[in-house]
């Protein structure tokens, strides 16, 4: 008996050290001013997602590589790039582990309240996209009781009680939901007809249709205004500042369209500087 | 197929061979170090072992992996992906290890180690020539086993961008929108590796079954 509940005791003993600095970890992201004296700054991309950053050859690219390029060279210090799965990123720079999650990371209230937001860096309305010649799918309304597909942890998932909203005007409901680790896998499950649409921002969609015509079709918009935007950890005023700066001077030099244009078919001449999510 | 998406292959196969020879070759011999510390219940530290044991053995390893990656530069300790990886791998299959180990030495006669004193060996001596010969074929079969499922667990490394087989094989897939035949790759690599795994037991036992002969 006694053994039993030393071992256990001991085991939180042990435990509690690896847990507290994972709770105190605002203190941890380096300031701007850190950087500058370190010498380097260390930003993480992904590598699944087309157009945004994806690994081609053994190479990353896409929209947001071709401006760590530019940032690179703006920069007064070396910048490092990880390149890592989803999962870990936003955390990994919450903690401190990275300075900047150089993604498109949908602002959300929620992710506020751990990380900061850089001025957007695209249009992020949602859509649908379904099987190409799916005819039961032609509305909005068509979706009501359809199982949905969309990534888990994403800002598409926390925004579906919008198209839940939609389709209770017409006295319909949201379907089966099905949550994946990435689209990818979500997309390759509506080819298998496994879910009859899946939700995501219209530059992916868009990106995916072009590339598959043959399988998938674009829907409509399922969401109000939402936008994608590059994220520091809490209060790190000074680094966002910095990135802003970065931003707006590519935006003024004609790059950011041209970028824009290039990857995702399209500019977005009038994204805003700052932008307050309502969800 | 593109040139570069086979060498992406190529490189990934790399990483896996390489975090899970890695893995092997630290958790084989920490497994067995701790199982001898439980067997010979030293104090103290034999119920430290043990505690370690179980605390592994309950910690899935992309967990354990998070908290490493995340958690140690918190306190002061800097560590790459390829670092962490490795150290998770090792310290998850050193658990399992131990108990396969122990159990050899659990089921090892006691009779053979009082002759052995008897004929005045010292402890080193009655270790190397009576018991590791003997523990070591007994647990052969189930080391290799661990050692085949923790190459299998290596695609979750990936989360700290560790780049696998298998993470080549998702990029390939996002970049082509096409994820099937990148999987099929994958599983074709895979398969290999445990076979060479396997012949290599095969090669062992058999050699001790030709030594046992002679």
């Amino acid at each position: 008996m006694t053994s039993r509940f030393s071992r256990r005791r001991a085991l939180g003993l042990l435990a509690a050290p690896l847990a507290v600095p994972l709770f105190s970890h605002a203190a941890s992201a380096a300031t701007l001013e850190e950087i500058k004296k370190r010498g380097y700054m260390i930003v993480a991309t992904e590598d699944d997602f087309r157009p945004f950053e994806f690994v081609k050859d053994g190479k990353p690219t896409g929209f947001d590589n071709e401006l760590l390029e530019d940032l690179r060279k703006f920069a007064p210090f070396q910048v490092k790039q990880e390149i890592i799965p989803w999962t870990g990123l936003l955390a990994g720079v919450s903690t401190g582990k990275y300075d900047v999650a150089l993604t498109a990371a949908i602002i959300t209230k929620e992710r506020k309240k751990s990380l900061d937001f850089t001025s957007p860096i695209a249009d992020a309305t949602h859509y649908y996209v379904k099987r190409k010649g799916d005819t039961s799918i032609t509305s909005i309304k068509d979706l009501s009781g359809k199982t949905c597909g969309v990534q888990a942890g994403s800002a598409l998932l926390g925004r579906l009680p919008e198209l839940e909203t939609m389709l209770k005007k017409d006295g319909g409901k949201l379907g089966k939901v099905v949550e994946y680790t990435s689209y990818p896998e979500a997309y390759q499950d509506l080819a298998l007809k496994r879910v009859d649409y899946v939700v995501n921002t219209i530059i992916n969609i868009k990106a995916l249709v072009t590339e598959k015509p043959t399988v998938f079709e674009i829907g409509q918009a399922v969401s109000g205004k939402s936008y994608p935007a590059w994220a520091v950890a809490k209060d790190n005023k000074e680094l966002l500042a910095f990135l802003n700066e970065f931003i707006a001077k590519e935006k003024a030099n004609g790059r950011f369209a041209e970028l824009q244009k290039k990857w995702f078919n399209e500019s977005f001449p009038d994204l805003p500087v700052t932008f307050e999510p309502e969800f | 197929m593109t040139p570069g998406d086979i060498a992406a292959f190529a490189q990934g196969a790399v990483v896996t061979v390489a975090l899970s020879v890695a893995g092997i070759l630290i958790g084989l011999p920490v497994g067995l170090g701790l199982a001898l510390i439980r067997w010979g219940k030293v104090p103290v530290i034999g119920r430290l072992v043990a505690l370690y044991v179980s605390i592994l053995r309950a910690t899935p390893l992309v967990t354990l992996l998070l908290l490493l990656f995340f958690a140690l530069p918190n306190v002061g300790v800097p560590i790459d992906p390829y670092s962490a990886a490795i150290l998770a791998l090792s310290m998850n299959t050193s658990a399992f290890n131990c108990e396969i180990w122990r159990a050899a030495l659990l089921a090892f006669p006691k009779d053979q180690l009082e002759a052995a004193m008897s004929v005045g060996m010292s402890a080193g001596l009655r270790f190397r020539r009576i018991v590791l010969p003997q523990i070591a074929r007994a647990s052969l079969p189930a080391l290799v086993n661990e050692m085949s499922l923790l190459i299998k667990v290596t695609p979750v490394l990936a989360v700290v961008g560790v780049v696998d087989i298998t993470r080549a094989a998702v990029r390939i897939g996002a970049e082509t929108y096409e994820p099937l035949p990148p999987f099929l790759v994958a599983i074709a690599l895979y398969a290999p590796i445990i076979f060479g795994l396997v012949s290599l037991q095969r090669f062992i036992e058999r050699r001790h079954a030709a030594a046992e002969a002679a």
